[in-house]
C-alpha cells in the first residue's frame, strides 16, 4: 500500500517534472519572447519582488569574506523584497563535484559563484548557464562596470562569469618571531640563501621556521618554487613530460621543498598536522613564515585582532631569474546566471538584478581590501586595518603577478600531485616520478 | 548482609574502569566548552571557575549564528520517521525469512548480507539522480527534501534491522506460535501478538540503532539538505566546526549543544528502553 | 520441518514486499548502477560515463597492483581483526560481568552506550582534541606527568595504527555490549535455576549454559563486525583524511571516498566499492560457516 502511494508520487513527480521541462524549453527558443519580457521588467526599474532565487557559492564555511557576503544579501533582499535561499558552501573538491552534479540532475541553482577556469567547462559546454553577450542583449548595463578585456573567456571564445574580487599569495611573516631571533623583515630583494641562513637562525632559537601543513596546503610553495626554478613569464607553462624542460622546472622546485623538510625548517609533524594547525603556530608566534593567501587577512582580523601589529606581509624568497617582488595572484571565480533561471520570466530580472548588486561597485569594495578587481573605477576599500595597510604598502612593491599554473590542470592531477609531495620529501618517490604520475592524469 | 567477594570486587573495578573511558573524554570536552580562548591548549584538565578562564562565550558564538530550533526539529523529523518504518518493515522481513521455508530464501538472505556492505558513496549519486527525477531531491521545498533524505536513510538502515531481527526472532522458541495458531490466530496476529512481544527488547535495540544513525549521519544529510532552513543539526555541527577551524572552545561548545540533547533523551527514555531491553527475562 | 503454520506461503509477499522494494529502489538498483561504471570511462564526479573503459577490466586489474589498495587491505584486515577480538570480545565480558551483578548495572548500561550516542563527526573532533600534537589531552597528561619528555605526533608512521584504531573500537564496543546484553535477557531465567540445580554455576554456567545460547547473537555480532570494519569511514576520516600518515594509513573505506569524491576517478572508486562488497560477503559467509555449524541458511 505504502509503496505503491509513493511509486505513483515518484511517477506523478516524474511526469510533472517533464512536463516542466516541456514547458522551460518553449520560451527559450524563441529568445525575444523572454527577452521583452525581461525588458519590461528591467524597464519598470525594479524587479516585482517575492521571487525566491537559490544562489550557491563558496563564502560558505571558514571563507574569509563570509560575513561581507551574508551582509550583502541581506542588503539586496531588503532592496528589492526577494528571497534568497542560499545553499553556499566551502570551495573544496567535494563542493566542486557536487555543483556540477547538479547541473546534471537538473536541480542547478538559480546563480552560482564558481571558478572560471578548466572547472566551469564542463556547465558551459553543456550550455547551462548564459553568457555575458546574450544577457546584455537585453539588460544593457549588465556588468558595465567591468572591464571587459579582464573577464574570463571559455573555450567557446564567449564570457560567462561576472568576475569577483581576485586574490594574491606572498609570504606573511610573524615580525615578533622574527625581532626575537634577531632576523630583518625581509624586503622586496629577498633571496632564498638569506632565506635558508635565517631559517637556521629561527630554528637555532627553538621556533618552527616556516609554519605549512605539508599534507594538506603543499601547494603554496610549490607554485613558488617552481617559478623560483624558471621564470614568472614561463610561470604557466605545462611540462609535456617528467623529462622535458618544464618537467625538470617542477621537479627543481619540489625538490626544494624536499630540502627545506631535510633542514628542518618545517614543523615537526608537517606531515600530520592540518592547515590550521600550523596557521595557528604561526599566529600565536611559535613560527616565523607562512605562505598564504589574501583571504586569510580577515581570518587574522577575526581571530587574532588584538595582536595585528605582530604580522606582516613580505616577499617570498627568490633564486635565478626571479625576483621576490614577483607574486601569485589572479582571478579565479565569478558569478554565472543559469540557463535554467534565465529561462524563466519569474526568475531572470530578480538573477540578472542579484548579480549586478553582488558585483556592484559598493558592494565589491566591501569584499576587496588589497586584491586585484576587473572594476572599471576599482574598488575603494574603507578604513584598512594594520595588517591590510601592511598588505597594501608591500603590494606597492610588487613587480610582477601571475597566475597559478596549478589552475590550469586538471583536478585529478593536481589532487595527484599533491598528495604525492608528502612522499618526495621523505624520499620515497623520487620527484621526477611524482610529476609523471600527474603528467599521467592530465 | 551482602558480602563482597575477590570476585565480586574484581568485576566492579573492571566495569568502572570502562565506565570511565566511556564518560571522561565527555567532561572533558564540557569543561572545555566553558573555557577561554587559548587556554584549552595550555591547561585542559583544570576546572574552569569564574574569574579563571571561565567563560559563556563559546556557547553565546555557536547560538548567535545558528538556528538551532529549527535544526533539531528536522533531525528530530528524519529521525523519527526513519526509526519507525525501518522497525515495521525489517520487523516483517526478519519473521517472513526467518519462519518461511521458501526456495530464494537463501537467495534473500545473501541480498540482505551484501546490501549491508554497499557503501553509501557508491550509491548516493544514482539515488540523487533519481529522487531529482521524481522531483523530491533539492526541489527547494522543506519538507520534500526531508523526504528525499528518509528514504535512503531507511534503506540504509534496513539491511542491519534485519539481520539483527533475524537472529533474535531465531531464538523465539515456536511452540508458542504453534499454539496461538491452534487457537485461530493468523500469520499476521501471530506476528503482532507473540513475535513482537516476544522480541520486544530486540525491536527497541534496533529502533535506537535506527535513530541514532539516521540523527547522527552526515553524509547523506549534506548531500540532500542544502538551504538553510532543511539543515539538520548534525550539519549544523558540521558548519560550526569548518568555521571554527583551531577555536577548540567553540568546538566544543557546539559537540556539547548536539550530544547533550541526545544524551538528556536517551537518559530520560532509558527506563523504558531498559524496560525493554530486560522485557525477555523475568529478573528480579 | 515447519509447522503447519508457515505452511501457506502467500503472507510471505506482505512480509517480504515492503523490505524489497526499498531494497531495488535505493541499494541495489544503484549499485548495478555502480558495477556499470566500475566497466566505464567517468572522468568526473556526476559525469555521464564516456563508453567503456579499454580494456573493460582495466579498473580490476589496477585493483592488483595498485600499493596503496594494499596498505587499505592491509589495514582493513588487521582492524577487522582488532574489532573480532577486541570490540566482540570487550563487549562479551562487560555484557557478562554486568549481567551478573545487580548494584549499578543500569548506570553501567547507559554509561557504556554514551559513545554510540554521539556523531562521528563529533567524536572526530574530540578526539582530534585529544590526540592534537601541540596541547592535547594526551601530551599534555603525559608532559604534566612526566611520562615524556616532548610531545609525542600521534599521527607519525609509529603511532597512526593505535590513533586511529582506539577510538573505532572504542566507540563500538558498546554497540556489541547493548546487542549482547540484550540477548543475554532474552535467556530466560529458567534455565539458569535448572542449571543451578544441576550444580552448574560461575565460569561452568558461562560455559555451558550461556555461550551455547548466545550462540546466534554472538554469529551476529561477528558479522557486523566484519562488515563493519570493511566499511569504517567517517572517524578515520575525520581524523586522517587522505591516507594520513604517508600514504600508509589509508581504510579500504577512506581509499574509495578518496578516489571517488576527492580524485574523481569514479570508475575506479566503484570497483573499490566491488571488491569492499565481495569480501565482506566471503568473510562473512566463512564466519557463519564457522560459528554456526547448526546452520539452516
Amino acid at each position: 500500500m505504502k509503496k505503491n502511494r509513493l511509486l505513483a508520487l515518484g511517477l506523478a513527480s516524474a511526469l510533472t517534472l517533464g512536463l516542466l521541462a516541456g514547458c522551460g524549453g518553449k520560451p527559450s527558443a524563441p529568445g525575444s519572447t523572454s527577452g521583452t519580457g525581461g525588458d519590461k521588467s528591467n524597464s519598470g526599474a525594479k524587479p516585482a519582488g517575492g521571487v525566491e532565487l537559490t544562489v550557491v557559492t563558496s563564502y560558505g564555511g571558514d571563507d574569509g569574506n563570509r560575513s561581507n557576503y551574508e551582509n550583502a544579501v541581506a542588503s539586496y533582499e531588503a532592496a528589492t523584497g526577494n528571497k534568497i535561499m542560499d545553499a553556499s558552501g566551502t570551495s573544496n573538491e567535494e563542493w566542486k563535484a557536487k555543483v556540477l552534479t547538479d547541473f546534471q540532475t537538473g536541480t542547478e541553482p538559480d546563480v552560482l559563484f564558481f571558478f572560471t577556469s578548466s572547472d566551469a567547462e564542463p556547465i558551459i559546454q553543456a550550455g547551462k548557464v548564459v553568457d555575458i553577450a546574450t544577457i546584455r542583449a537585453t539588460y544593457p548595463d549588465y556588468a558595465d562596470n567591468m572591464r571587459d578585456s579582464m573577464l574570463a573567456v571559455a573555450s567557446d571564445g564567449k564570457n560567462y562569469a561576472i568576475p569577483s574580487s581576485g586574490f594574491w599569495e606572498n609570504m606573511f611573516v610573524n615580525t615578533k618571531v622574527l625581532s626575537d631571533c634577531g632576523v630583518a623583515v625581509p624586503g622586496p630583494d629577498y633571496t632564498w640563501d638569506q632565506f635558508l641562513a635565517d631559517c637556521e637562525t629561527i630554528k637555532a632559537k627553538g621556533y618552527a621556521p616556516i609554519a605549512c601543513s605539508l599534507f594538506e596546503v603543499p601547494h603554496y610553495w610549490f607554485e613558488f618554487c617552481i617559478m623560483n626554478n624558471g621564470t614568472l613569464g614561463e610561470q604557466l607553462a605545462i611540462p609535456g613530460s617528467a623529462t622535458d624542460a618544464v618537467g625538470q622546472k617542477w621537479a627543481a622546485g619540489l625538490n626544494d621543498i624536499k630540502d627545506l623538510y631535510e633542514k628542518g625548517y618545517f614543523p615537526v609533524n608537517t606531515l600530520t598536522a592540518t592547515d590550521a594547525e600550523t596557521v595557528q603556530l604561526f599566529a600565536e608566534g611559535e613560527a616565523a613564515f607562512l605562505i598564504d593567501g589574501s583571504w586569510k587577512i580577515n581570518y587574522f582580523v577575526d581571530n587574532y585582532g588584538d595582536q595585528l601589529s605582530d604580522y606582516a606581509i613580505s616577499y617570498v624568497p627568490a633564486k635565478g631569474e626571479r625576483k621576490a617582488s614577483e607574486a601569485i595572484g589572479g582571478i579565479s571565480m565569478g558569478y554565472f546566471i543559469t540557463k535554467k533561471a534565465w529561462d524563466d520570466p519569474a526568475k531572470q530580472a530578480a538573477a540578472v538584478e542579484f548579480v549586478k548588486h553582488m558585483t556592484s561597485d559598493d558592494v565589491m569594495s566591501t569584499f576587496v581590501t588589497t586584491e586585484v578587481t576587473a572594476l572599471k573605477n576599482g574598488a575603494s576599500p574603507s578604513g584598512l586595518n594594520p595588517l591590510q595597510q601592511a598588505a597594501a604598502d608591500a603590494n606597492a612593491s610588487i613587480t610582477g603577478v601571475i597566475g597559478p599554473v596549478q589552475d590550469t590542470i586538471t583536478s585529478e592531477s593536481r589532487t595527484d600531485l599533491f598528495a604525492n609531495v608528502q612522499n618526495v620529501v621523505t624520499g620515497k618517490m623520487s620527484a621526477e616520478d611524482a610529476v609523471a604520475s600527474a603528467l599521467a592524469l592530465n | 548482609m551482602k558480602k563482597i567477594t575477590p570476585a565480586k570486587a574484581g568485576t566492579y573495578a573492571v566495569l568502572t574502569f570502562w565506565a570511565l573511558t566511556t564518560l571522561y573524554p565527555f567532561v572533558w570536552v564540557i569543561l572545555n566548552s566553558f573555557r577561554e580562548r587559548g587556554l584549552i591548549r595550555k591547561d585542559s584538565f583544570s576546572i574552569p571557575l569564574p574569574g579563571n578562564g571561565f567563560t559563556m562565550g563559546n556557547y553565546d558564538k555557536a547560538m548567535e549564528r545558528f538556528d538551532f530550533g529549527s535544526a533539531y526539529a528536522n533531525s528530530l523529523i528524519v529521525s523519527i520517521a526513519v526509526t519507525v518504518a525501518v522497525v515495521l518493515i525489517a520487523g516483517f522481513a526478519a519473521y517472513g525469512l526467518v519462519r518461511f521455508r521458501f526456495k530464494l530464501r537463501g537467495v534473500c538472505y545473501s541480498l540482505i548480507m551484501a546490501g549491508m556492505m554497499f557503501p553509501v558513496f557508491s550509491t548516493i549519486i544514482p539515488v540523487f539522480r533519481m529522487e531529482a527525477a521524481w522531483g523530491i531531491a533539492s526541489s527547494g521545498n522543506r519538507w520534500l527534501s526531508l523526504v528525499a533524505v528518509i528514504l535512503p536513510q531507511i534503506a540504509g538502515n534496513l539491511c542491519f534491522a534485519i539481520i539483527v531481527l533475524m537472529g533474535f526472532i531465531e531464538s523465539v522458541p515456536m511452540e508458542l506460535e504453534e499454539s496461538a495458531y491452534m487457537d485461530g490466530c493468523n500469520v499476521f496476529q501471530v506476528y503482532f501478538h507473540i513475535i513482537m512481544p516476544a522480541a520486544k527488547s530486540s525491536f527497541a535495540t534496533v529502533a535506537i540503532f535506527s535513530f541514532l544513525w539516521s540523527y547522527n549521519d552526515l553524509f547523506t544529510q549534506n548531500f540532500f539538505l542544502r538551504v538553510p532552513r532543511e539543515k539538520t543539526i548534525t550539519l549544523l555541527l558540521n558548519e560550526i566546526s569548518s568555521q571554527a577551524g583551531v577555536d577548540y572552545g567553540l568546538m566544543a561548545a557546539s559537540v556539547v549543544l548536539i550530544v547533550v540533547p541526545v544524551l538528556v533523551v536517551y537518559v530520560a527514555l532509558q527506563k523504558h528502553i531498559i524496560k525493554g531491553l530486560t522485557a525477555g527475562a523475568i529478573k528480579g | 520441518m515447519g509447522p503447519t503454520l508457515y505452511r501457506k506461503k502467500a503472507p510471505l509477499i506482505a512480509f517480504l514486499l515492503p523490505a524489497f522494494v526499498f531494497l531495488i529502489l535505493f541499494l541495489y538498483y544503484p549499485f548495478i548502477q555502480n558495477i556499470i561504471n566500475s566497466f566505464s570511462d567517468i572522468t568526473g564526479l556526476g559525469a555521464p560515463a564516456q563508453g567503456l573503459n579499454t580494456p573493460w577490466y582495466a579498473n580490476y586489474a589496477t585493483l592488483f597492483t595498485d600499493p596503496k589498495l594494499r596498505t587499505a587491505l592491509g589495514n582493513t584486515v588487521l582492524l577487522t581483526i582488532c574489532t573480532v577480538i577486541f570490540q566482540v570480545g570487550i563487549a562479551l565480558i562487560l555484557a557478562l560481568l554486568v549481567d551478573s551483578i545487580r548494584v549499578g548495572a543500569q548506570l553501567f548500561r547507559t554509561l557504556y552506550f554514551f559513545p554510540i550516542v554521539i556523531s562521528a563527526t563529533a567524536l572526530g573532533l574530540m578526539f582530534n582534541l585529544i590526540f592534537l600534537y601541540n596541547g592535547g589531552m594526551l601530551n599534555q597528561l603525559l608532559t604534566n606527568l612526566g611520562f615524556a619528555a616532548e610531545n609525542i605526533d600521534w599521527k607519525d608512521p609509529d603511532h597512526f595504527l593505535f590513533t586511529m584504531f582506539a577510538p573505532v573500537m572504542w566507540q563500538y564496543v558498546g554497540f556489541y555490549f547493548v546487542i549482547l546484553v540484550t540477548g543475554l535477557n532474552n535467556i530466560s531465567q529458567d534455565l539458569y535455576e535448572a542449571a543451578a540445580l544441576d550444580g552448574c554455576t560461575g565460569l561452568n554456567r558461562v560455559r555451558y549454559v550461556t555461550l551455547p545460547l548466545l550462540r546466534n547473537v554472538l554469529c551476529t555480532c561477528l558479522v557486523l563486525a566484519i562488515t563493519g570494519s570493511l566499511k569504517v569511514f567517517d572517524l578515520p576520516w575525520v581524523m586522517f583524511g587522505a591516507g594520513m600518515p604517508q600514504d600508509q594509513g589509508w581504510l579500504t573505506g577512506t581509499y574509495m571516498y578518496d578516489q571517488t569524491f576527492n580524485r574523481g576517478n569514479v570508475d575506479y572508486g566503484s570497483a573499490i566499492a566491488i571488491l569492499i562488497v565481495v569480501l565482506g560477503v566471503l568473510f562473512s559467509n566463512i564466519a557463519n560457516r564457522v560459528f554456526k555449524p547448526r546452520n539452516d541458511i
